[in-house]
């Protein structure tokens, strides 16, 4: 998603018009193409455009298309994984859960990068990311405290790590 | 071929019901606030994920298959954004109830 980099104000352009197209071919997949809905998707694409920019602004991280790839499979089997492994816990008579907080010191600093690392992690087996504590490690919920949710946690974050070309 | 798809659609779709279900058991069962989420957010999100799956086959055009995996995708987006607010505030005020 980067711009190339080189003149600044030039690379801001390009990714301004980079990402307009996308978010309106996005908009108009969704709604169908309709004139009298344009000035709608046209207020929405300038919306997403400006948050997308404010909160990724261009040329600042390089992702890497193979380790994404690595990092969306790794997504749809942790999903399985992780929705398997609660409706068997919601189904089981016994209702085998340990539910507490574990912490999870992150290599990721503050900022989008980690609220993303975050996001997805909400979607892995048993843990639920709940904010930090006051020295910056993430306060993971669990279903059940005895799984190893600190070493998955930290593998899933190199991954992440190398998908978005931090190492 | 058809009976092929229809067959792995109805398979798909029903997978993806038994996981809503399993979600709505888990938050009506599960002990707290926090625990209720994961049930939402994990079994539902797959469900979701199951019931586009097989509907992907039956998708009129390629648009319409694309907006199914759009649909699913903002899905997950807010979903777990939304699980991450709610847990934050749970944990810091504790359970509204």
């Amino acid at each position: 998603m980067s711009a190339p980099t080189g003149d600044a104000p030039r690379g801001l352009k390009q990714a301004t018009a980079a990402r307009a197209t996308l978010f309106l071919a996005f908009w108009l997949m969704i709604s169908g193409w309709a004139p009298a809905d344009l000035p709608v998707g046209l207020a929405a694409v300038a919306g997403a455009t400006w948050t997308s920019l404010r909160l990724l602004p261009p040329g600042g991280s390089r992702v890497r298309i193979g380790s994404l790839a690595s990092l969306v499979a790794s997504f749809l089997r942790q999903s399985i994984v992780s929705g398997t492994d609660v409706a068997r816990r919601a189904l089981n008579p016994r209702l085998q859960l340990r539910p507490g907080f574990v912490t999870c010191p992150l290599r990721l600093p503050p900022g989008g990068e980690r609220s993303a690392f975050c996001a997805l992690s909400s979607l892995m087996p048993g843990t639920l990311p709940t904010g930090t504590d006051e020295h910056g490690a993430l306060l993971v919920h669990c279903l059940d405290i005895g799984q190893p949710v600190a070493a998955n946690l930290a593998a899933e974050e190199r991954l992440f790590i190398r998908a978005v070309g931090g190492e | 071929m058809s009976l092929a798809l229809d067959l792995f659609s109805i398979a798909a779709i029903s997978a993806g019901v038994f996981f809503f279900l399993a979600g709505t058991v888990g938050l009506l069962r599960f002990p707290d606030a926090l625990s209720r989420l994961h049930a939402l957010t994990k079994a539902d999100n797959l469900g979701l994920g199951l019931i586009v799956l097989g509907l992907l086959p039956r998708a009129e055009s390629l648009l319409a298959a694309l907006m199914l995996v759009a649909i699913w995708a903002l899905v997950q987006l807010a979903g777990a954004t939304a699980a991450q607010l709610i847990g934050r505030a749970v944990r810091r005020k504790g359970p509204a109830i």
